[in-house]
């Protein structure tokens, strides 16, 4: 129990380390405020800190019953940013606080989580058996669709297609983990993907762009490809060894944009090489895998879904992000998570890193 | 198998793709990316050398180099450009507009940086310089260019440089090569370009992504090309080509023991700086000009040699005994050659070889080409370096030709008559020299029996070719043949009627052959073709003009060069 702990925490706090020093490495030559945001990503860490022990003290039952007040919170948020929301990048994201921007879509994601998670372990009051077997299609599928679709919409509508994708992602693997039969889930991501060509049209121009350039970064080079063009560049030009720290030039001469938010991995692959980036994966691998783990051993269906959850949630924004950042994935904002710049997916993950470990903490005691 | 169990194997294959990628780009493609992340943030600056220089046989300079500088700017964001150039303009004087359209012209691709203004003084340079510390991306060259100091003296010799075209440009690729480089055109400048050519040093400099300068990489000193000597002599090569001034032909001067040429002048002739300073209309000029000045007269056009080639036909008669120091034949200002009439440039009544050659008698020569027989005529003319190229160092020389009547059968399917013999016997017909072949051949005599190979680079570098180039073969003609013809050339000067009289009292004892070429349109070619002193030849001369009348008017040109050298203690 103990090792779940401490093994989550070391693990998260090297990518931490890697990810300030790879910001550092990014901004340290830019002028003015840009040469301190690697303080204000350390502060983040010790603020994620503190929750990550926090959550990890508290029982993550807890979250059972404050379900629906996180969910309308998330809610609610969304729509602040809906209407309050400051605009940066083009995109409508953050809510402005004090001193520090929130993007409440991160939150959203943990959110919904929590609520698919007590969703689907609801027990009957009869026999204690779990009432998900016993779903039909609207209560299988199409209810707990609308309550993820509502907050879907709104993080898209942003615009902020990855991290809207992701909560559809993630609720099609927590489906599957649940017992609803595997002819609904066929049946909704038919539907899914059925109007894909008509949703096309819905798309902004630069959303359009990025699939395209994804094909084919070659179309433009200079405008919506450069970014993937320059990422694989600084990720191929590392290397076995890489360049070494702060040696790296795609990211320092700033041929790399977005070099300490989305595309950190490139940042870092430059300077540390195949070596490194392959270590950076396994650390990752085993924080995802620890997560597996935990959610096996978990007698508590909500825990256990709670665990698959998150742990489903960290692998998939660390997949898309890197394969974006070597041109797999088409290019869309996600961060990958502890090492991006940025407050909000650092403290959301740590919170649900925190859930995790308390989650194996509290197993024995049901 | 469970639900879990897939969604593991599923993340397990996730990873497994994303570690395939890292291995696709950091070990497979490794080679090229770094390629392309250097090229993104490394720009060479390059930096050129000074071409060789070209010296006379005393180490003067003929042809050197002068300063001038370019102002280069590094491609990046367009507004910051403009700022630039405006800043360049104010310290140039010249319109922004201009620096713009020169920017937008030379822009070749935002790695290499282009040229804006170019062979600007240096009062300008160095005020650039201290703008240069508030705009780190101005480059101010320093770019050595092309420097005549006596205009278009030995034009021909040295040739001229340019950008290089594309057929040399695929000949001479795999040789270092590029795009725009400068090369010789013509003369020792084409010939030794790969010894003279500098080599090209330069920055490597690091940018960012605006394609600011950020700090210097690396630094190649660029080489200058190795100085080439040449065999002529300033004061000579002077002499020749004031002489010959505005008439068109070639003046050559020669040493007969070695073979070192001395002076090679040409007219019309054309100033070599005119492709440096790119003046489009003069260059134009040159190349529409129907006198050709481009071609190199003394090598690469070739005249028929008219009464100079009677020294060759006085060697085979005299080698093959047809005739000795006391055949005389009678001249009679004509004779018949089978039903045709030969006529002789005037009567001469009877003529002995010696005083044959002296007054240039066409009907001795006539009757002499008759009793040798036409391919022993083409024999002696090949024993005497006619009719193949001699080796010269500059390129685009011609061989010349002498006709022969076995050449006649297999390629005109043609009889061969007495009367082609005739012509032959005077130099006319098919019969075609150069005038350094010409002057080639007066070496034998004047040296007494070696053919030198004419050559005219001394050294390279610091590397002397001299004794390397001294190749002089053996003709093996009687003593008497060449006491006899020399007796003769001698006579041509000193004969109160001799064709060269007017050569006679410069207090020089000249021996040589005028030679006067009909051709079929204009004005005859004037030949003359000698050594002196006669006693102990120092030097060959070769005059000729091309429609410039008898050869009379090529001994008074010898004259004047005669004169010039002895009054400059030259001889």
């Amino acid at each position: 129990m103990r090792n779940s702990f401490l093994r989550i925490l070391i693990l998260a706090l090297v990518i931490t380390s890697l990810g300030v020093l790879s910001i550092y490495s990014s901004t340290y030559q830019k002028e003015g405020a840009w040469q301190d945001i690697y303080k204000r990503q350390m502060l983040w860490a010790v603020i994620g800190l503190a929750c990550f022990f926090v959550m990890s003290q508290l029982n993550y039952r807890k979250l059972w019953d404050a379900n629906y007040f996180i969910y309308g919170v998330a809610l609610f948020s969304l729509f602040l940013v809906f209407t309050l929301g400051i605009i940066r990048l083009g995109a409508q994201r953050w809510l402005k606080f004090a001193w520090f921007n929130f993007q409440p879509s991160e939150f959203a994601k943990l959110a919904v989580i929590i609520f698919l998670a007590r969703y689907f372990s609801r027990k009957s009051a009869d026999d204690i058996s779990l009432l998900s077997g016993k779903f039909g299609i609207f209560r299988g599928i199409i209810l707990p669709f609308i309550f993820v679709a509502v907050p879907m919409f709104l993080i898209i509508e942003q615009p902020d297609l990855g991290s809207g994708l992701m909560l559809l992602l993630v609720f099609v693997s927590l489906l599957y983990l649940t017992n609803v039969r595997l002819k609904y889930i066929f049946t909704l991501l038919f539907i899914l993907i059925l109007p894909l060509p008509f949703f096309w049209h819905f798309l902004h121009d630069y959303q359009k762009q990025r699939l395209l350039v994804f094909l084919n970064p070659n179309i433009d080079p200079l405008g919506a490809g450069y970014t993937v063009i320059q990422s694989r560049i600084a990720i191929g030009s590392g290397g076995l060894f890489g360049r070494g720290w702060l040696s790296g030039t795609q990211s320092q001469l700033y041929f790399l944009p977005e070099s300490h938010t989305d595309f950190i991995f490139a940042t870092f692959s430059e300077q540390w090489g195949f070596l490194g980036s392959s270590l950076l994966l396994l650390m990752y691998y085993f924080i995802i895998r620890q997560g597996f783990i935990i959610a096996q051993r978990t007698q508590d269906s909500f825990g256990r879904l709670l665990a698959y959850g998150i742990s489903l949630l960290l692998a998939l924004q660390v997949f898309i992000n890197i394969a974006m950042n070597m041109g797999l994935a088409p290019v869309v904002g996600l961060p990958l998570p502890l090492m991006s710049y940025g407050g909000s997916s650092m403290l959301v993950t740590f919170i649900a890193l925190g859930i995790l470990v308390n989650i194996d903490r509290t197993r024995s005691v049901f | 198998m469970e639900r879990k169990s897939i969604l593991r194997f599923l993340i397990i294959l996730m990873f497994g793709i994303l570690l395939a990628g890292l291995l696709n780009l950091d070990l497979l493609q490794w080679a090229k990316f770094r390629r392309l992340s250097d090229s993104n943030c490394i720009r060479l600056i390059a930096q050129s050398g000074a071409r060789g220089n070209i010296l006379d046989r005393n180490g003067e300079i003929i042809v050197d180099n002068r300063i001038s500088y370019d102002v280069l700017i590094l491609p990046q964001e367009l507004s910051q450009i403009d700022r630039i150039l405006s800043g360049v303009s104010r310290i140039l004087g010249t319109g922004v507009k201009e620096l713009k359209a020169a920017f937008k012209s030379n822009y070749f691709s935002s790695s290499i940086p282009v040229t804006v203004a170019s062979n600007i003084d240096l009062n300008k340079a160095i005020l650039l310089g201290e703008y240069k510390l508030e705009e780190p991306s101005i480059i101010i060259q320093p770019m050595p260019l092309r420097h005549y100091p006596y205009g278009p003296l030995a034009a021909h010799v040295i040739g001229y440089v340019n950008e290089i075209d594309r057929w040399r440009l695929t000949k001479l690729e795999d040789y270092g090569y590029k795009t725009k480089d400068i090369v010789g055109f013509g003369g020792v400048e084409e010939k030794y370009d790969y010894y003279l050519r500098q080599e090209e040093g330069g920055l490597s400099v690091e940018v960012n992504h605006r394609g600011k300068f950020m700090r210097v990489l690396g630094f190649e000193p660029p080489r200058n090309g190795k100085d080439v000597q040449l065999t002529l002599d300033l004061k000579m090569q002077k002499i020749a080509e004031e002489s010959l001034s505005g008439r068109k032909g070639s003046v050559i001067l020669m040493d007969p023991q070695s073979g070192q040429v001395l002076a090679l002048a040409n007219y019309p002739n054309f100033n070599p700086a005119v492709f440096v300073n790119k003046r489009t209309r003069l260059i134009a000029g040159l190349f529409n000009n129907p006198d050709s000045p481009l071609i190199n007269r003394a090598i690469s056009s070739s005249y028929p040699p008219a009464s100079v080639f009677k020294v060759v036909l006085a060697s085979a008669g005299l080698e093959l005994k047809k005739i000795n120091l006391y055949t005389s034949f009678l001249c009679r200002g004509s004779t018949m050659i089978g039903a045709r009439k030969f006529s002789c440039w005037d009567v001469h009544g009877v003529q002995d070889i010696v005083s044959a050659i002296a007054h240039s008698c066409d009907v001795f020569f006539y009757k002499t080409g008759l009793l040798v027989g036409a391919q022993n005529i083409h024999d002696y003319a090949l024993k005497l370096g006619l009719g193949k190229a001699l080796g010269f160092e500059l390129p685009y020389e011609t061989g010349g030709f002498i006709p022969s009547p076995l050449w006649r059968k297999i390629n005109k399917f043609q009889k061969w008559f007495d009367g082609d013999t005739a012509n032959l016997s005077i130099g006319q017909g098919d019969c075609l020299v150069t005038p350094l072949q010409a002057a080639n051949m007066m070496a034998v005599f004047a040296n007494g029996g070696y053919l030198p190979s004419p050559y005219i680079i001394k050294a390279v570098g610091n590397l002397d070719l001299s004794a390397k180039k001294r190749k002089l073969s053996r003709v093996a003609f009687k003593k008497s043949t060449f006491e006899i013809i020399r007796r003769g050339l001698r006579a041509v000067v000193s004969d109160a009627r001799g064709t060269g009289n007017v050569l006679s009292g410069l207090g020089v004892s000249v021996a040589g052959k005028t030679g006067t070429a009909q051709v079929s349109r204009g004005a005859t070619h004037a030949w003359f073709i000698g050594f002196f002193p006669y006693e102990n030849p120092k030097y060959v001369i070769c005059v000729f003009l091309e429609n410039g009348g008898p050869g009379h008017a090529a001994s008074v040109i010898a004259r004047q060069i005669i004169e010039a050298m002895n009054k400059q203690g030259l001889i």
